[in-house]
């Protein structure tokens, strides 16, 4: 039996960029966890795309064994998504810690997701180390970053640690202070056995490896157990702990952090956040469990008709790698059938779409993400909206609630004017501004979470010169003068086209959709009208004049084979556009609506 | 019209059968031949063709690469149509002339009643190289007037005037060929009025055949960079039809028949070589850039008169792409190239020339353009309609 004293579980959180990959590479070199040779670079983000776009999207956990003043250690590190979107993930994966290491980049400083994360491991009552990364940067500003930590976040300056991930320099202390100053877990080996589901994913030979942090205590190979949640029993056919790959035992105790392997086929069975106890006198579930929420929802529609079947397939491959993200059946007009497929967020659909993309060879139809409303109605029922096509006449309707977020914006102070403009466009709520340090300043304001998915974060980068980042949390539904604006074509109202806005950017962004689909769609061989419409009032209009001369002048042998190739080309690309009325609408056209009008 | 005895004697026996109608089927041997000359007196701004400017080291190696390719056929090859085409043909001096038309002949003699075309520049033709066009059987010209007007020919980049295009005519016509002149409307600047009076004096040259071609801005020409830059300013789609029906207007009122999108023909003098690519023949063809189609192979030549001549100087083939066209595939070109043909396609005809029914092929997209008035179906014959005539590129698309 391992004393706990000699356990420690942390995470380390950061602000995308700061360094956390390189620092727990570091870690399992020192620890001696891999060695050199088998330390391919950034060791935890072992998925493909995490490397190519350089952030963590799934938990990692590691174990590694420590030596410090003559005593090992068990450390436990487990990673956390550094983005927004897995926000449960990152808080499944806060509980199971006692304390975090919180990063910051020597030269960018404390950032938005800095703060977000800090205030998370806060929320979890974790003992929070800060620390100064890359402070052998040439452009380094260590002490001003110190000062930048104790203003915001209220750590004494002095106290935070300084290292560089990329030589070593200084990480030795940062192990030391994660013995010294983060407290071991607390559990009872005699309880019964209680321990948290923080993540899990799916190997194909061994069905779902589940994530789990003992709390009280133990677990035995071959043992029967149960999922307190889904109330599911299970034989635990493995357990052991990640070193950074599966390595078998025979227990895993309070306090410790490893894996089961319990013959289940299907991840959507593994919940995350669930508790796993003895299946005779279960323990009480621990608290936390939530379905995770997903804010963002689109279309997803093969080009050709004839894959629907296809998709479905790929779809549901995700599905069992990705609880989090859902797809269900659903038909429009315009686009024939496809599904309505529900994200975490933005990036987490441009993930989907990427795998789609590089996993099954469908071509894709993308409609607009929106996020999902709630809609009372007259007759008193409660609707939860995730397609425009859902919302009912204006008449019917009660109530109409978005989903409000409050954003965190950090920026250098000269920006703050653009910053605060931006937000008041969005008609957000201003809440305050705290400065972090004589330069930088943290602006919050409340805002429709449709506005801040469209466009908002490039607009901040475009209005900050690259320098503003932002991080956000949901505050909840709030009711708003919301309406469905529909698109035309060709007198046609086009279902996929159909956008939930605000009444007062209803203009605006009708007159920018009708302007970009004018760009969007050939001239026909007739005139096409392009109208946007709130139930029947026209609110804006765009022509697009008739082809009128189209023919090739010259044609005798030489240019036979070049224009059939031409020609065969066309109607490839007509064959991937869809017909609404007689009109031939192309792919991208459908993000359209995405054209806000730019600024008031 | 009046055919000089052939002075090249063809090596081979002549098939004295009767001239043929076009509409053959490919894979039996085919009867026209296509030679291109690549060589031209300088490049128009326009002009995206195989050509080379300035190039006429070039010629005795062109010539002889020529030779080459046609020793490929093994024997000569009787055809009802010779066209000699460019680049500009006429560019080469008298002796190369006379060598290219020896060679020409020896491998491809004319079958009785053939035709026989040579393209010229106004400015070329001459006493001596008229002589020698008709002592070789040359029974059309076909001449790259483009304009009467001189501030149009300036813009076109042509080096020709209007008094060229006069004499070159006068000159052929007392040889005893028939002319047949290219124009090209919509030039930047030019009005509706230019564009009639060029049409005018076109019926007076004389000329029995006629092409009107709007100008086009192709990748890669200094008139496309010059149209990207905002140097020049393509005429606007309106005027450019208004001159494309006032062409067929003006063209059709003076006894011509409009029977091809941009051909036009006194009765009798239709291009017979040219319908043979709209109806489906094979054909022969040999010099750079040059495409044929024997059987259901089509072959191109590499376009760069260079490598031409370095491929064939080393024993290599000149040919740059080859495709093998499946029944289907070539009955889908006959469909798509014979409605270029205002007469349009004889519905019970095609399926014995092609094994195929149109509606076969292309049903549902042929009933949805004779819906739309594009197409129609008449007396037996499916055909554009006037109105499909000006947007006939819309359709082939979803024909093939």
């Amino acid at each position: 039996m391992l004393d706990l004293k000699y356990i420690r579980n942390f995470s380390i959180v950061a602000h995308i960029d700061h360094g956390k990959s390189t620092l727990a590479d570091r870690f399992l070199q020192l620890t001696g966890t891999v060695d050199q040779r088998e330390l391919t670079e950034q060791m935890l983000d072992d998925m493909a795309l995490e490397r190519a776009r350089g952030i963590t999207i799934k938990a990692r956990a590691v174990t590694m064994h420590y030596e410090h003043q003559g005593q090992m250690y068990e450390l436990n590190l487990i990673d956390t998504p550094g983005h927004v979107d897995f926000h449960y993930e990152v808080s499944r994966s806060l509980a199971c810690c006692e304390g975090a290491l919180l990063l910051v980049d020597a030269f960018q400083g404390v950032e938005a997701q800095t703060v977000a994360n800090a205030y998370a491991a806060m929320e979890h009552n974790l003992e929070i180390l800060p620390v100064v990364n890359k402070i052998d940067l040439t452009h380094a500003r260590t002490d001003e970053v110190c000062e930048e930590i104790e203003q915001s976040l209220g750590f004494d300056a002095a106290d935070v640690l300084r290292c560089s991930a990329k030589s070593g320099a200084g990480v030795d202390q940062v192990l030391a202070a994660v013995i010294d100053r983060i407290p071991p877990p607390e559990g009872d080996l005699r309880e019964r056995l209680q321990a948290m589901v923080f993540d899990s994913h799916y190997d194909e030979y061994r069905g779902a490896i589940t994530y789990i942090r003992v709390i009280n205590g133990s677990i035995r190979k071959g043992q029967k157990i149960k999922f307190l949640r889904t109330g599911s029993v299970h034989d635990v056919l493995e357990l052991g702990h990640f070193r950074p790959r599966r390595q078998p035992s025979q227990q895993l105790q309070a306090g410790q952090v490893g894996y089961l392997i319990c013959n289940i086929k299907e991840l959507g069975h593994v919940h995350i956040g669930d508790t796993v106890s003895t299946v005779e006198d279960s323990a009480l579930p621990l608290p936390g469990y939530e379905e995770p929420k997903r804010m963002v929802y689109c279309g997803l529609y093969p080009s050709d008709g004839e894959n629907f079947e296809e998709l479905r397939e790929a779809l549901q491959k995700l599905a069992i790698n990705d609880p989090s993200f859902e797809f269900q059946p659903e038909t429009s007009d315009a686009l024939g059938f496809g599904f309505r497929c529900g994200f975490l967020g933005l990036l987490h659909m441009e993930i989907i779409q990427q795998r789609l993309e590089q996993e099954s060879d469908v071509d894709l139809v993308q409609t607009a993400p929106n996020v999902t409303y709630e809609v009372d109605t007259q007759d008193g029922r409660r609707l939860t909206i995730h397609t425009p096509q859902d919302v009912p006449d204006a008449g019917e309707i009660e109530e109409f609630r978005q989903p409000v977020v409050r954003v965190s914006f950090v920026l250098p102070g000269d920006y703050i004017g653009p910053v605060m403009k931006l937000c008041e466009d969005r008609r957000g709520k201003y809440v305050r501004t705290e400065y972090l340090s004589p330069a930088r300043a943290m602006v919050v304001y409340d805002l429709a979470l449709a506005e801040v998915i469209y466009d908002l974060y490039d607009k901040l980068k475009s209005a900050t010169k690259g320098f503003g980042t932002m991080d956000y949390e949901l505050l909840g539904y709030f009711p708003a003068d919301l309406v469905r604006l529909d698109i035309l074509v060709g007198g046609n109202r086009v279902d996929a086209l159909s956008i939930i806005c605000d009444r007062a950017d209803a203009d605006r962004r009708g007159r920018a959709v009708v302007k970009k689909l004018r760009k969007e769609i050939n001239r026909h061989m007739f005139e096409v009208a392009l109208q946007a419409a709130i139930g029947s009032r026209v609110i804006a209009r765009e022509t697009i004049s008739a082809l009128r001369k189209n023919v090739t002048a010259k044609c005798y042998g030489g240019d036979i084979s070049r224009k059939k190739k031409l020609w065969a080309k066309q109607r490839e690309g007509k064959k991937r556009m869809k017909s609404v009325g007689s009109v031939d609408i192309p792919q991208k056209a459908f993000l359209a609506v995405l054209e806000s009008g730019g600024e008031k | 019209m009046k055919t000089e005895p052939d002075p090249l004697k063809p090596a081979a026996v002549v098939d004295e059968s009767p001239n043929r109608s076009p509409d053959f089927s490919p894979h039996l041997p085919p009867r026209a031949t296509y030679i291109h000359v690549p060589f031209c007196a300088h490049r128009c701004g326009y002009c995206n063709f195989t050509l080379v400017a300035d190039r006429e080291d070039l010629i005795p190696a062109y010539l002889h690469a020529l030779e080459t390719e046609l020793q490929l056929l093994e024997q000569p090859r009787p055809v009802d149509t010779l066209y000699i085409g460019g680049g500009t043909p006429t560019w080469l001096d008298v002796d190369s002339l006379q060598q290219l038309l020896q060679i020409v002949l020896h491998w491809f003699p004319p079958r009785r009643q053939a035709e026989f075309t040579v393209e010229a520049n106004p400015a070329d033709v001459t006493p001596p190289r008229m002589a020698l066009l008709t002592e070789a059987g040359v029974t059309r010209l076909s001449l790259g007037a483009q304009s009467f007007d001189p501030t149009k020919l300036r813009t076109l980049e042509r080096d020709h005037t209007a008094g060229d295009i006069q004499r070159a005519v006068q000159l052929v016509r007392q040889h005893g060929q028939q002319i047949a002149l290219d124009l090209i409307f919509a030039v930047p600047s030019e009005t509706q009025s230019v564009w009639q009076d060029d049409l005018d004096r076109a019926v007076r040259s004389g000329a029995s055949h006629l092409s009107t071609y709007g100008l086009t801005y192709e990748k890669g020409t200094p008139f496309w960079t010059r149209r990207y830059k905002g140097q020049l300013r393509a005429a606007a789609e309106e005027d450019e039809l208004a001159m494309y029906l006032t062409a067929i207007d003006t063209l059709t009122a003076a006894g011509f028949e409009h029977y091809e999108i941009s051909n036009f023909a006194r009765p009798g003098c239709k291009s017979r070589h040219n319908e043979v690519y709209w109806t489906g023949g094979g054909y022969y063809a040999a010099g750079p850039g040059a495409a044929r189609l024997v059987g259901n192979l089509r072959q191109s030549n590499h376009r760069s008169t260079t490598t031409y001549i370095r491929r064939l100087a080393s024993g290599d083939s000149p040919v740059a792409e080859a495709e093998r066209l499946s029944a289907e595939e070539l009955a889908r070109e006959r469909l798509l190239f014979g409605l270029r043909r205002l007469e349009g396609i004889d519905e019970a005809q095609f399926p014995q020339q092609t094994g195929f029914q149109i509606d076969e092929l292309a049903g549902p997209a042929v009933r949805h353009y004779v819906d739309q008035g594009l197409l129609a179906r008449q007396d037996g014959r499916l055909r554009l309609t006037r109105q499909g005539l000006v947007v006939s590129d819309s359709i082939w698309p979803d024909l093939l």
